[in-house]
């Protein structure tokens, strides 16, 4: 029972007080940007990266991550009080949690949505577990060739998974990895692309690009919608579910964990495209379908486990191959990288008490946002009623306070700013911001991991499939791509985001 | 020729232009190697022709389907050329005169948020948001945090729908004192609380 003895010693990491205190920190933290609209995950942690530089490795991950699974929780109250996600991927949430409190029923769908996070949580925790040590195994052997096909597959699998026009998603990717290649070339010591501004010698930061293009630009688009919110605070009274209430949603709460932990561990996927798969397949298999949209329990009670469970997952490829799946993944391994730790399946052999801690922290941090979220549901109700115009330059102060301080640089948050900018335009011209952000981390690393396979196989390039693990990479992506170009399937494909952008 | 998607229209210009860049500037400036042995061209050469391709395939595909949704941005081309221009003018103007880049940034950043204010109502969310952060940050070296806060907290308010000179100035203080506190005293980042010459 290694796994057992390997979790003991988890939690013998994750209960010492400094790491109960950083969960129960990121936590707070989490439900607290998740509650409110406007301020992401991504924006968050990018922000913090630069203070973790002071903590140890194992109490900035527990906090980060905490952070991200935080926000699954948090961005529910809003969405079933307010009808706006709080939270991406509480979109969904928002059409049976919002009927749910309209008919006076939002204490049963709050409880709903976290009790079946919390199952979702647990699920997922030992998932990764159990999967994570034998995945590292396998990722030990891979040589250049498998690094490089798994990170075209990758960054294939998360367009494929990105909502709108596929071939745009893909030029995005591209976009990123050039954007990634900026600064000086480790091979040569050649800067490329740095019109002799010295601060671009080291590259971008990938930080200062995640904030503008997920922070500022989140912020531009609030401004210019007026907000309007109407709020069911005095009828949160109730909040224990009926027993038919359980009926209804056990299965659904089943059904959301299994496809949220799939979901959560592709490229491309985590808490977003789980919740969204999960409520489409609760709407699929019902009996009665017509119940969604007018306060099915049903319809929290999947996407709010399967978002759970999908964010949590999605630790699996970043912690297993060092390859992040979504945004936040990819802030997770810079954090890593400022500790000075290589991210890769090394990881877990060579720092065994960060692997598991950080599991450990997760299952415990979940507990801790049961506990956060229902008694303290009247708390957060509160912070909604924040006007957005106090809450805005709040968190510009604090975005331009972490970039500023990664080098104490004017120069970075000037880059923040133009990637603010950029990020509205591609907004504006429906071209997805995520898979830009994961080709801009993988930039250098594929270039590096292209170059060193040429180098081994003298130049030739079908090593990429005659290798068979690289080969299997390359196959996958194509018929990915194949796949979703076929007609019938791209019209799924729309029909399934097209409810999203309603 | 009629566009069918002005959305995906604009979008396949700017991956054109980007690819072509990119490329274009690798071939002259670096080192092309050989597949076996890469120089710093080889990669960047290819991601840049990809995107060009892609770029194209975007464009043409806009003049074929779409669904007609007007692109709607509260500035035009001209707006962008504007701005470059303002920026490239004025670092020429600093070297002629021989200011630092600093204090030129600023400046030309603060004409463009008056122009957006006076001319271009609908970016001004864009605008000074954007630019509240560049004064921020080049005000901090030279001003000091307390006022280099106030720039950017009263500049990006000034960007929203509504704007009360009272309730921006009580924010401002809760920001400053709780930056000061946990920023400064807590974590102990360097950063210079008052103007250079008042220490």
């Amino acid at each position: 029972m290694e796994i057992f003895h390997n979790l003991v010693m988890g939690f013998g990491v994750a209960f010492t007080p400094i790491h109960l205190l950083y969960a129960l920190i990121g936590c707070l933290l989490g439900t607290l940007i998740g509650v409110l609209p406007g301020i992401g995950p991504v924006a968050t942690i990018a922000m913090l990266l630069p203070i973790t530089f002071n903590l140890s490795p194992v109490a900035a991950l527990i906090m980060l991550a905490g952070i991200y699974y935080g926000a699954q929780y948090g961005g529910s109250t809003t969405a079933i009080l307010v009808n706006i996600p709080g939270e991406s991927s509480s979109v969904v949430t928002c059409l049976d949690g919002y009927q749910m409190a309209r008919q006076g029923r939002a204490g049963p769908a709050l409880a709903t949505a976290a009790i079946g996070s919390f199952f979702a949580g647990c699920v997922a925790t030992l998932i990764i577990a159990i999967a994570a040590p034998p995945l590292a195994e396998v990722a030990l052997k891979f040589g250049p060739a498998e690094y490089f096909s798994l990170m075209v597959f990758g960054l294939i699998a998360a367009t494929v998974l990105a909502h709108g026009s596929l071939i745009k998603a893909i030029a995005m990717v591209v976009w990123g990895l050039l954007f990634g290649l900026i600064g000086t070339d480790v091979n040569s010591g050649v800067l490329r692309y740095t019109f002799n501004i010295p601060e671009l010698s080291d590259g971008i930061g990938f930080v200062i690009v995640a904030m503008g293009m997920f922070g500022t630009t989140e912020i531009i688009a609030n401004i210019e919608m007026k907000d309007k919110r109407e709020i069911f605070t005095s009828k949160v009274s109730n909040l224990w579910p009926t027993k038919q209430d359980f009926k209804d949603a056990w299965g659904s709460v089943l059904r959301g964990t299994a496809l949220g932990s799939c979901l959560g561990i592709l490229p491309g996927g985590g808490a977003l495209l789980a919740s969204f798969g999960a409520y489409s397949l609760e709407k699929k298999i019902s009996k009665n379908p017509e119940k969604f949209g007018k306060g099915a329990i049903e319809g929290v009670a999947a996407p709010e486990s399967a978002n759970n469970a999908g964010a949590q997952t999605s630790f699996i490829p970043m912690l297993t191959l060092g390859i992040p799946s979504n945004a936040v993944m990819a802030l997770m391994i810079g954090a890593l990288m400022i500790q000075g730790i290589a991210p890769g399946p090394q990881v877990m052999n060579e720092k065994p008490e960060l692997f598991w801690g950080l599991i450990a922290s997760m299952w415990l941090g979940n507990l801790m946002l049961v506990v956060l979220n229902l008694p303290l549901i009247g708390m957060w109700v509160k912070l909604l009623t924040v006007p957005y115009r106090y809450l805005f330059p709040s968190i510009l102060v604090f975005m331009s306070i972490g970039v500023f301080s990664l080098s104490n640089n004017a120069f970075d948050v000037l880059i923040m700013a133009i990637f603010g900018v950029l990020g509205y335009l591609c907004a504006k011209l429906e071209c997805e911001p995520a898979p830009m952000i994961l080709g801009f981390i993988l930039g250098p690393l594929m270039e590096e991991n292209l170059r060193r396979a040429m180098l081994l196989s003298r130049g030739d390039p079908t090593v990429f499939v005659t290798k068979p693990i690289s080969a299997a990479f390359m196959i996958a992506s194509v018929i990915l791509l194949v796949v979703v170009a076929l007609p019938a399937i791209r019209k799924k494909r729309e029909e399934a985001f097209a409810e999203e952008t309603k | 020729m009629k566009i069918k998607s002005p959305k995906d229209f604009w979008s396949g210009l700017m991956f054109i232009a980007s690819g072509g860049f990119f490329a274009v500037w690798a071939v002259f400036h670096y080192q092309m190697g050989t597949a076996v042995r890469m120089g710093p061209a080889y990669f960047p050469t290819l991601l840049g022709g990809l995107l060009t391709v892609l770029g194209v395939i975007i464009l043409v595909g806009s003049l074929a389907t779409g669904d007609e949704e007007k692109l709607r941005l509260p500035f035009n081309i001209v707006d962008i050329a504007i701005v470059v221009a303002i920026y490239i003018v004025a670092g020429y103007l600093a070297k002629w005169i021989g200011i630092s880049s600093d204090w030129v940034i600023i400046a030309a950043t603060l004409v463009i948020c008056a122009l957006a204010v006076l001319y271009r109502p609908g970016a001004r969310g864009l605008v000074l948001v954007s630019a509240a952060c560049v004064f921020y940050g080049y005000l901090m070296k030279p001003l000091g945090l307390v006022l280099a806060t106030a720039a950017l907290v009263f500049v990006s308010a000034f960007g929203g729908h509504e704007f009360k000179w009272k309730e921006v100035a009580i924010l401002y203080v809760v920001l400053i004192v709780f930056s000061v506190l946990v920023f400064v005293k807590g974590l102990t980042l360097p950063f210079p609380m008052w103007p250079e010459f008042m220490s």
